[in-house]
Parts: structure tokens; sequence; C-alpha cells
């Protein structure tokens, strides 16, 4: 196993000269394979080293249908177990099918990534600065819907979504973010040049608790030629003793030269389900070699939980 | 010094490249704004008039890509790559990508429709419909 993740690993190198090319046609077919591998080093877990995803992209566009289906492998350690078993159980992260019906007009069915804030359009460690996450995309929405979308893009950029779900979950049942058999949404993601902004509310069940909650928030993005900014405001009303009155962070990537980068983080949050209302900040640096590979280190500063800590990554698209 | 300066700054504008978007001789409109070119090549965009469109670029480096990227795109080439990366995973390809105008010149002929961009000072008249008038600085 060792050796296919090392041929994995060093073959995704050979992408490097073209920045934007990934996968691999599959000849005659419409199909096209690739994947990604994030590795991590974490002191404050049990293995302090993982893969923490070895993951699998099949896509296929066909006329007006688009297919796309995520299967991965999660918390991989290196006597080969995952989650600890030997048996390795791949999770389908998403299996989705979109039909465009016209320019403005589009269906999706299937799991899909719920169509919620920014961060969790592209919830994995190398399209990210950071290899941790904020407190918003675990705790106050479900990650993922297994349902129906419907989807009406403005101008080719503006882009406004309803999403029903009203079964049971297809994903991961080891995930550590709420997992829904209920999840209406409502979400509308505005461009204007390089600034993004976006608005998403929505109803969930919890699929084990069966808690039910409220949420509602509000994201910008800014890019300009020396980095990005983001901000994102959320709240979820639950249950007596289950909401999050608030969680936001605001975080700043500044290009300090064309492959390296500065991250810092301020993040805030009022979880009551966790009794814990504090402020998280984070620095960190990123070194991007080439387009699909990610050095990550980062320090973690809690004020209230003990989960300061040093976090490195290492993430490869291919 | 005026003089100089003046003739300076004229014969860099008469040396400017002239970038024209171009699609076959059957391209289902006339012309595209900038910013429909912009969705078309970013895979935002991919039917027109009910045609789904085929979008051809170059290989990286390629000169008049770079200058594509940068008065079309208006993107720089870290920005794009953080655009693909995120389009990738979200099932988007990037467009074709060709290694000569002979190349793209054919793709032009067999594939319909099918947008580009040429460089007006090289590209002779094959039957393209430009589509959009750009200049590379």
């Amino acid at each position: 196993m060792k050796k296919i993740l090392l041929f994995v690993i060093f073959s995704s190198f050979l992408f490097s000269t073209e920045p934007i090319e990934y996968g691999w046609d599959i000849p005659h077919t419409p199909l096209r394979v690739g994947g990604y591998i994030d590795a991590l080093y974490d002191k404050s877990i049990e293995e302090k080293f993982l893969f923490e995803d070895l993951s699998l992209l099949l896509s296929a566009n066909q006329n007006r249908f688009d297919f796309l289906s995520e299967i991965e492998i999660s918390h991989f350690n290196l006597d080969g177990k995952s989650h600890g078993s030997a048996d390795i159980d791949p999770n389908f992260e998403r299996l989705q099918l979109m039909y465009t019906i016209d320019d403005t007009h589009a269906i999706k069915v299937g799991r899909f990534n719920s169509d919620v804030d920014f961060w969790n359009q592209a919830p994995v460690n190398i399209l990210q600065e950071t290899t941790t996450v904020p407190h918003i995309t675990r705790s106050l929405y479900p990650k993922a819907t297994t349902g129906i979308s419907y989807i009406k893009t403005f101008n080719d950029e503006d882009k406004f979504s309803i999403t029903f779900q009203n079964n049971r979950d297809i994903g991961d049942e080891y995930a550590d973010w709420v997992v829904a058999d209920k999840h209406i949404s409502l979400a509308y993601h505005g461009v204007n040049d390089e600034f993004l902004w976006s608005l998403a509310s929505g109803f969930y069940r919890e699929e084990k608790s069966q808690h039910e909650a409220y949420y509602a928030g509000v994201g910008v993005e800014y890019e300009y030629k020396e980095g990005v900014f983001q901000a994102e405001l959320f709240t979820q009303k639950g249950e007596e003793g289950l909401s999050k009155p608030y969680s936001a962070y605001l975080e700043s990537t500044w290009n300090f030269s064309k492959r390296q980068n500065i991250v810092m983080r301020l993040e805030a949050y009022d979880d009551e389900e966790l009794a814990t209302e504090e402020v998280v900040s984070l620095l960190g640096y990123v070194y991007r070699p080439f387009s699909n590979l990610a050095l990550k280190g980062e320090y973690v500063h809690h004020s209230d939980l003990p989960l300061n800590r040093f976090v490195a990554s290492f993430s490869v698209m291919f | 010094m005026i003089k100089i300066l003046l003739s300076f700054i004229f014969g860099t504008l008469l040396m400017a490249q002239e970038l024209l978007v171009v699609g076959d001789a059957g391209f289902p409109v006339e012309n595209l704004t900038k910013e429909e070119i912009k969705s078309i090549f970013l895979d935002k965009k991919r039917f027109i008039d009910g045609k789904k469109v085929l979008a051809m670029n170059y290989e990286y480096n390629h000169p008049l890509r770079l200058c594509f990227e940068r008065t079309i795109l208006e993107k720089s080439e870290q920005s794009l790559e953080r655009y693909w990366r995120k389009a990738y995973y979200n099932g988007k390809r990037p467009p074709k990508v060709v290694t000569s105008v002979e190349m793209l010149l054919s793709y032009f002929e067999n594939v319909h429709p099918t947008i580009g961009y040429v460089d007006a000072n090289e590209t002779v008249d094959k039957g393209l419909k430009v589509l959009y008038k750009g200049e590379c600085p």
C-alpha cells in the first residue's frame, strides 16, 4: 500500500509543468480520472501522522449531463488501517449528476457538497490555505446533501440554488460534521469582478440525534493582486442548549511571493453544545512549489479549549 | 526630449499586438462581450444558442495565452491556478490545448462551434468569424 501511495505522489509531480491540467482522460470515453491526497501531522490527535484523505475523482461531461464522483478513504494510518480498522471502507464523498437545462437553469441530484458558504464549495486541504478548518464548516450546517438541487444562474456568474433532502445520507458514518436526513436550503452567490459574496439559509434534522436546527449566514471574499481576504458569519438556532448563536472568521492570505503565502485567521464562536465560547487565532505558512502541491505549517491558538498546537500537512492533487 | 518621448510612446502603440477572439465560420453569434468570453474560457458558460461551444487555448507560457489571460480573463497566473484547482474539484475542465495555430485552424474546420484566439498580425483569413478584438499591452 505504501508503495502505491508513493508512486501516486511522485507521479503527480509530472503534472507540474502544466499548471491547470489535472487528471487523465480515459480514451474513447467522456471520463476523466484524478484525485488528491492529504497527509497530516497533528500532535493533538492519537496518531500524529496520518493520511487524512485518499481520494479518487471521476468526472464526465456529455452534452448537457455532468457526472462527478469522489470516492474517499479517510484517516488512513501508516499501518494500513482506516479509522483504526484494517477493513478499508471507501466512502462516497460525492456522487452527483447534473443536468443543464439551458444557460441559466440546471438540476443536480445525488450526494453533493451543500451549497452553503465559500469554504464548503472546496472543503479539501489542497484547495484551502490552511490545514485546520473553521468551526463554521463542521458544526453549523450539513456538509453534504443527499437530495436534489435546482440552480438558477444570472449573467453567467451570480447563482441561486434551492436544495431539498428528505432521506438518509449515503455518506461517511465516521463523519465528524453534521450528517442530516432532512435538509432544505436556499443560497445565493454573487460575483462583482474580484469581489464575491454569498447568503445562505436553511433547516436540517441531524440523522443520529434527530436534533433540528435552522441556520443562516453571509460570506464575502475579495481577491486582489497580493492576496485573498475571506470572511463568513453564521448563526444556528436549534433545540434548547444545542444552538450556536454565532460563528465567524476573518481570513487573510498574503502572496508574498509567487509560490509562498502567509495566512492569518481570526475566528470566534459560541457553541452551546460544546459549552464553549472562544476565540481561535491562526498563523500559517503555505508553500506551493507546483500548482498541484501544497506544504503547510500553522500554529493554532485557542482562548478556551486546550487545543493550542502546531499542525503541518502535505497535499497533492493529480 | 519631448519629441523622443512622444515617438517612443507612439512607436510602442504601433507595435502593440492585436488579439482576435475568433469562432468558426458557422459560429452561432456575430460577436461576444469580454464577459461572455471570460465565462466560456473559465467553463462557466458552455452553451450559446443551445449549442455546446468548444473553447481552445494555447500551451502554458505561450505569449498569446499570457496576453489573453491578462487582457481578457484579467487574472494573474496565481489566481488562475487557484481558480482551476477548485474548478477541477467541481468537475469543470479547462479549454482544450493546442500547440500551434495550424492545429487550432484544423479544429475550426472540423468541430462546430469552436472558439479560440489568434494574433491579428499573423493569421491569414480562413473565413473565421471575429467575435472580439483585444490588444496586448
